[in-house]
């Protein structure tokens, strides 16, 4: 290969294939595990990973002072996400034998357990099918820093580790009320969490160890351990406020579960920001292009200069911009194609607004090997929109664009010589709107992974929404 | 049968449910020429004249003997038929009784019926049965006609020509030959003129064919230049083409390479950066300083405050005992010195006051105790081996302090 003669040329397509199938982060997590099990044969231990699948799976811790509900918690988890939950209670049972008499002989005697048995049995359990293929909901352990590095020593960390807090004084109120089931080993509460069935009301019994004095002794021992073992597990941690109905809570867990961490794969923004009139797709397209660097696509600048500049595909064009009808899918597709199929949207990126407008367009642009990954939609309702466009107007003498209400003009003079848009007028903004609103569904429905954005708000808070939008990686839908 | 042809209806006449047609005779003899197909019209059928026709009734028609219009009979002719058949038999019957018999022969003679014709005739019951056959002949094809032979007419007359009365043979017959022989050799001279003509012109189609032939070779010649041409061609374009791809593959490769490459720079460091945030790689000083060290230096404190503790305690009892044996002593000498006035009041008051205040020191210190002791724990806060020993100390602990001012007190 010569730089003059033969210049090295990568396909965008390698990067775009990389980027669909997460290829950084599959081959990070090949490595660490690598790193963890040091096998004898590494090549057949990397095969037998890749045909087990199971990179994606979750891997939840949940901790928190006892009566901050990380029992129903964990189970709504390990329900929705379909994985394995762990106790310290199931893995003593589920634990060898030999182990488990010796764990309840020691607990029987309320000695404290070693680290190593607990170790050891969670290990067991973890190497077990159903952990490895469906992930693993771990509650209540580990209940000690000396417990945390254990585990960590032995390569099992969580990916996400939610921390349930709640005051004292709401957790002893909380721990009076609480009952469970002994069947099902489901924890109700006399206030909050009252079973409907009148079978499952008969059976239920109090809570162990629930009394003042012990839940004092009890939370005297999680607060001196809480902190240091929120410190193994910093990189991957989150405190919910525990003083919330069990729904709020639930809610904000997977909104938490579902978010991945930064990975540091390289990959190339292509964003697609949709919206109607007025949401300000224009301005948050520059606000991003000036700020990372990538190409801004306006569809309608587009056109309008393959008009000017009588290209092909603007000859083709103008007869249907001359008279004000929407243009035929195939028209607009070629002079987009030709834009970002350049070499500098390729290697940097790029972020279009204003397109597609129907299905039948993203299923074409996905086609030609354009297709977005991101996709924010920016809501603004109605009013907002109107408002925003009708009292905006130009100073045809300083050419000065100013707004009634969000940016009035200085003097008087100013005010009386400014200029409206033809198109700024109620009649066609809400014709606009009209057409957007006909075809959002539909794209919604094809764009499943698009992110919805209030975009009432000033422009730079809402440039902030998706500046982390687009930077973070795209949350996992359960 | 002729087709029904429907006819114009004109006003007064009236039509024929079916066309009239005169009605065919038939022949004698079957014609052996004409082929009998079913259903061939015959367009020229003999006709014959119905006036002579012998199929035909003639003579008024009324007193004819007709058949009955339907075939079955009448049952009143059928009635009547019987009747006269009945009455037929009942006259027989009648007339054989009236007919005039013999009268009946006398004992011993037989009636014997005898003939009494001219000639005899023999009678037998077995009556003479002689088949006759008669068969007419089989049909006859025509026999075809009798050469006609004209009857001879005109007269003959015969005639006879001699030598010498027409030509003479030397004479005429000399143009005649001249004329034979010269055609003959003109032909004979044209046939050689064409011969030679043939013979020349193979000779030339001959040199001609040469010519050809040396033109086909050289055309071969070229054919197979031209064809070694193109498939020297052929494969260099396929070797090039081959070699095209395999550029192109190998640029690929590079440029897969190249991109994986810089696609996976940042993997090393991240996968190490994701372990050791996680945990995985810690530093073994510190874990051994934290899991090694701390706890047996809190046990050391632990053990140090604990016999602090208890020198204290020591020391506390102590005191207490040297209090309460002055107080005893300084009781009793107040027992015995009553009036010594209020200078030993005073002395005991001062000394009740010194054994509150040495009480209250002694509580003073052991507060002060107390007070360094959470401190250092609050200051060490994981030392997590001592979870439970330090929880087993808490309980431990208070008892000892409730235990103290209990005994103070």
């Amino acid at each position: 290969m010569d730089q003059t003669k033969r210049p090295l040329h990568i396909p965008p397509e390698f990067a775009m294939y990389a980027e669909k199938h997460g290829l950084f982060d599959m081959y990070k997590q090949l490595i660490e595990q690598l790193i963890i099990n040091r096998p004898e044969d590494p090549i057949a231990f990397l095969v037998d990973l890749l045909n087990r699948d199971t990179l994606d799976v979750p891997q939840i811790m949940i901790l928190g002072p006892p009566a901050a509900g990380k029992r129903s918690i964990s189970k709504m988890v390990a329900t929705k996400l379909r994985c394995t939950h762990l106790t310290p209670e199931n893995l003593v049972q589920e634990a060898d034998p030999k182990l488990r008499d010796q764990i309840e002989d020691l607990m029987a005697k309320k000695a404290t357990v070693p680290t190593e048995m607990w170790v050891s049995a969670l290990k067991e359990r973890m190497k077990m099918f159903d952990c490895v293929k469906k992930g693993w909901v771990l509650e209540g352990f580990p209940q000690t820093r000396e417990q945390a590095l254990a585990l960590q020593e032995l390569g099992i960390y969580p990916k996400h580790c939610v921390v349930l807090d709640a005051p004292d004084t709401v957790l002893i109120e909380r721990a009076a009320g609480k009952r469970v089931d002994p069947k099902t080993g489901d924890v109700y509460h006399t206030t909050f969490e009252w079973p409907s069935s009148a079978e499952i009301q008969g059976r239920l019994e109090e809570g162990k160890g629930q009394n003042e004095p012990e839940m004092v002794e009890k939370l005297v021992e999680y607060h001196r351990h809480s902190d240091a073992i929120g410190r193994c597990f910093a990189s991957s941690i989150k405190v919910i406020n525990a003083d919330q109905p069990k729904a709020d809570v639930f809610s904000q867990a997977l909104a938490f579960l579902q978010s991945q961490p930064r990975s540091n794969s390289p990959q190339t923004p292509r964003i697609v920001l949709l919206g109607p009139t007025g949401s300000g797709k224009g301005v948050q397209a520059s606000l991003l292009a000036n700020k990372y660097n990538i190409v801004k696509v306006s569809c309608g600048q587009l056109i309008k200069q393959a008009i000017t500049q009588e290209t092909k595909a603007g000859l083709a064009a103008k007869p249907y911009v001359e008279k004000d009808r929407m243009m035929p899918d195939g028209i607009v597709l070629n002079i987009l194609k030709e834009r970002l199929c350049q070499l500098d949207c390729q290697t940097r990126g790029w972020v279009l607004s204003g397109y597609p407008r129907t299905r039948e367009q993203a299923e074409q642009l996905g086609k030609a090997g354009l297709a977005p990954n991101r996709v924010f939609f920016l809501e603004v309702p109605n009013d907002s929109v109107i408002e925003r466009l009708t009292q905006r107007a130009t100073d045809p003498v300083t050419g000065e664009r100013y707004h009634m209400l969000y940016n009035p003009p200085p003097t008087q003079e100013v005010k009386a010589r400014l200029d409206r848009h033809p198109q700024d007028q109620e009649e066609a903004v809400r014709k606009r709107l009209a057409q957007y609103h006909a075809y959002v569904e539909e794209i919604s429905d094809y764009y499943l992974d698009a992110q919805h954005v209030i975009a009432d708000q000033d422009p730079h808070t809402v440039f902030e929404c998706l500046e982390s939008m687009t930077v973070k990686p795209l949350p996992k839908r359960y | 049968m002729a087709a029904v042809l429907p006819q114009q209806s004109n006003a007064g006449t009236y039509t024929f449910a079916s066309q009239p047609r005169a009605v065919k005779q038939r022949k004698k003899y079957r014609d052996p020429l004409q082929q009998t197909e079913v259903g061939e019209e015959d367009a020229t059928g003999m006709y014959g004249n119905i006036m002579y026709d012998r199929r035909i009734v003639r003579g008024n028609t009324y007193a004819q003997h007709t058949l009955p219009a339907h075939a079955q009979p009448d049952p009143i002719e059928i009635q009547r038929q019987q009747e006269n058949r009945r009455r037929a038999i009942a006259r027989k019957r009648a007339k054989d009784q009236l007919r005039p018999r013999s009268p009946d022969p006398v004992e011993g003679r037989k009636h014997i019926d005898v003939q009494t014709e001219l000639y005899l005739e023999e009678l037998s019951d077995r009556v003479e049965e002689a088949d006759v056959e008669c068969q007419t002949d089989a049909f006859l094809d025509r026999p075809p006609s009798p050469l006609f032979i004209q009857a001879k007419t005109g007269v003959d007359i015969a005639t006879q020509i001699i030598e010498g009365d027409l030509f003479d043979f030397d004479v005429e017959v000399k143009p005649i030959l001249e004329v034979i022989v010269g055609k003959t050799v003109e032909q004979s001279l044209l046939e050689v003129m064409e011969e030679e003509e043939l013979a020349n012109l193979r000779q030339q189609q001959r040199a001609f064919e040469e010519l050809r032939n040396a033109e086909l070779v050289e055309q071969q010649r070229l054919e197979e230049q031209e064809r070694r041409h193109r498939e020297e061609k052929e494969r260099r374009m396929k070797q090039q083409r081959e070699v095209l791809r395999k550029e192109k593959e190998t640029a690929e490769k590079i440029a897969a390479r190249a991109f994986a490459q810089s696609y996976l720079a940042d993997l090393v460091p991240s996968v190490f950066g994701t372990l050791s945030d996680n945990g995985y790689f810690y530093d073994p000083v510190e874990r051994d300083v934290e899991q090694g060290f701390l706890p047996w230096l809190m046990e050391q404190v632990e053990d140090q405050l604990e016999r602090n503790q208890h020198g204290r305690m020591v020391l506390d009892g102590m005191l207490r005992e040297v209090v309460a044996k002055r107080i005893e002593l300084y009781r009793k000498l107040e027992e015995m010195a009553p009036s010594q006035g209020p200078g030993s009041h005073s002395a005991s008051a001062i000394f009740g006051d010194k054994l509150s205040g040495e009480l209250a020191a002694t509580a003073t210190t052991t507060e002060s105790e107390e007070g360094e002791k959470p401190a250092e724990e609050a200051a060490e806060q994981p030392p997590a081996t001592e979870g439970t020993e330090e929880a087993g100390e808490a309980p431990e602990q208070t008892p000892a302090d409730e235990e103290a001012p209990a005994a103070d007190e």
